[in-house]
């Protein structure tokens, strides 16, 4: 039975177009000890609850997470709006701004003697010590998040994108200068492309931090988002909803993850990350 | 003959100072139009900076070359260039990277369209045109970086270890392909090898380099028929060209 699913799942997945229900079926199919693993830690963390004893203001088990975050829900989903916000206006701040200085950057040795060794400096200063400091200067709004998102993701992606753009093979270099073709040109048939993979390495990490920065801001001084909340129910012994606002943080992590990767797909599905993830 | 590539007194030093590196000549050469020259030498010797010099992708430290009538001072776009790592890009088919050079050159690629599908099937890569680099075998890419390199028809090609790191068999009929095709169109090709037989099958003539620095110290003229096949390769004549280079290298305490 399980080598006819197999070839069937493997028939279907090399013919071009497999249909959605196929690929989960070969998704579950390649996945399924993890799935096991994954759900028997969820098993385990239910029952050692009970078998210890454990008190429940200090660890809820899932099923009770589930419970009360669902009652809470309406509250839940305001503040992963909020923190979404902040997020992803940080991080595509950090993107629109990062990216184009990283390339002047890499072209200009001015600012390669400047600015750069300065930033590479910045990027050894955690820069959640700075959150305290914005948010005692901007107070409790939008603001001090979005710029505290934007210093944790601005530097993995201005420091990769100036390393992409400086690190365009010798042998292309020649390529582009023995066509004769003009910066603008090479820019745009060749080094720009050659580019992405490691821009793509920035927009990912930044894309980890992003989530981490909000919560952290959120820690330090606010009146409402996952941070906060997560923060207050803490405080008055609920783990249950703790970790409820745990799920929604991390569901907000991996969807922009997720946009990002996929994005990554689209843009350079040629190269060697991209394709060994897909067989 | 009338010579299309001549240097003059040419020498390269990389880096200055203690840390200098003095990789080639002062060498003079002349090179006679549709002439198959070979730089045979070993690995460090300079072939690469010579030929790089020639095209003007890299300065001399002295010296003059002329090409085509023409100083070479800075890049000269009316060659076809072959580097020692091949150029293809992986975002873009064997068709595509072909294409390439024609869009840098700001040529409508469609307008070759038919130049492009004669020039696979003369490599027999027809049936890979929309295949991407990385579904090649290395003998494959490099016919694909060789379409590449000629796809806007120079007349004079410079061919850095083109065969460099294929298998003995894809390398004997890359050869092949390539010395048919030299007969047939005459170009002139600067062809850097590190292959003693390989520059004697090929050439018309093979410019001995020394170790670095690297100088031409001899030129030998081969003359044996065209086309060197299986027969010539085999003939006494042949080995006798072959173990003379060798005797040359093993003066110079390289093999
Ligand atoms: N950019 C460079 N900087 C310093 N030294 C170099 C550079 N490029 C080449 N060389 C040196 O010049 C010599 C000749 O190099 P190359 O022309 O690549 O040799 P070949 O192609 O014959 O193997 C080598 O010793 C190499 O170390
Ligand atoms: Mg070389």
């Amino acid at each position: 039975m399980y080598v006819t699913f197999r070839r069937y799942s493997a028939a279907m997945a090399s013919s071009k177009k497999t249909s959605f229900g196929v690929r989960v079926l070969t998704w579950i199919e390649r996945s399924w000890m993890f799935i096991v693993f994954f759900i028997g830690f969820f098993l385990v963390w239910e029952w050692s609850v009970t078998l210890f004893d454990i008190p429940r203001y200090i660890l809820t088990p899932p099923s009770l997470v589930v419970e009360k975050g669902w009652a809470d829900l309406d509250r839940l989903l305001y503040y992963t709006y909020i923190t979404g916000s902040e997020t992803v206006i940080g991080y595509v701040a950090a993107v629109v701004i990062g990216l184009p200085l990283g390339l002047a950057i890499a072209f200009s040795s001015i600012l390669r003697r400047t600015v750069y060794p300065f930033f590479v400096c910045i990027e050894m200063v955690p820069k959640i010590a700075f959150a305290p400091l914005f948010i005692s200067w901007l107070g409790f709004g939008l603001l001090p998040k979005v710029i505290i998102v934007f210093l944790v993701c601005f530097f993995p992606i201005v420091l990769n994108a100036i390393l992409a753009f400086n690190s365009l093979s010798e042998e292309l270099t020649r390529f582009c200068r023995s066509t004769g073709a003009g910066p603008v040109l090479s820019f745009i048939k060749v080094r720009l492309p050659a580019a992405m993979p490691q821009c793509f390495v920035g927009f990912k990490y930044g894309a980890i931090n992003a989530t981490v920065g909000a919560a952290i801001a959120e820690f330090i001084g606010s009146d409402q988002g996952l941070g906060f909340y997560i923060q207050i129910v803490t405080g008055n012994m609920r783990p249950d909803l703790a970790f409820a606002g745990i799920f929604f943080l991390t569901l907000l992590g991996l969807a922009l993850f997720g946009i990002v990767t996929l994005a990554e797909r689209m843009l350079i599905p040629w190269h060697i990350s991209v394709r060994r993830n897909k067989t | 003959m009338n010579p299309l590539i001549e240097l003059t007194d040419v020498a390269k030093t990389f880096g200055q100072g203690a840390d200098a590196v003095h990789a080639f000549g002062p060498v003079d050469l002349t090179i006679d139009d549709g002439d198959f020259i070979s730089f045979l030498g070993p690995s460090g010797c300079g072939k690469s900076t010579l030929m790089l010099m020639v095209a003007g992708l890299l300065e001399r430290t002295s010296g003059q070359i002329v090409l085509g009538g023409q100083p070479v001072d800075g890049p000269r776009t009316d060659i076809g260039i072959m580097f020692q790592d091949n150029t293809l890009v992986p975002w873009r088919t064997v068709r595509g990277n072909i294409e390439l050079q024609l869009e840098m050159r700001g040529i409508d690629p469609t307008s070759a369209a038919d130049r492009i599908t004669v020039l696979l099937q003369s490599v027999h890569l027809q049936d890979f045109a929309d295949r991407f680099p990385y579904e090649l075998s290395g003998g494959m890419q490099q016919r694909a970086a060789f379409c590449q390199a000629m796809v806007h028809d120079p007349q004079i090609m410079l061919l850095d270890e083109p065969l460099g790191k294929l298998d003995a068999m894809t390398r004997e009929q890359i050869r092949t392909d390539l010395q048919t095709l030299w007969m047939q169109q005459k170009p002139t090709v600067i062809f850097v090898t590190h292959s003693i037989e390989e520059a004697v099958q090929l050439s018309s003539r093979v410019a001995i380099i020394t170790p670095r620095p690297g100088r031409v110290e001899k030129i030998i003229p081969i003359d044996l028929p065209f086309p060197r096949d299986f027969e010539v390769k085999n003939s006494p004549e042949f080995a006798s060209y072959v173990r003379d280079i060798q005797e040359i290298f093993r003066g110079y305490g390289v093999i």
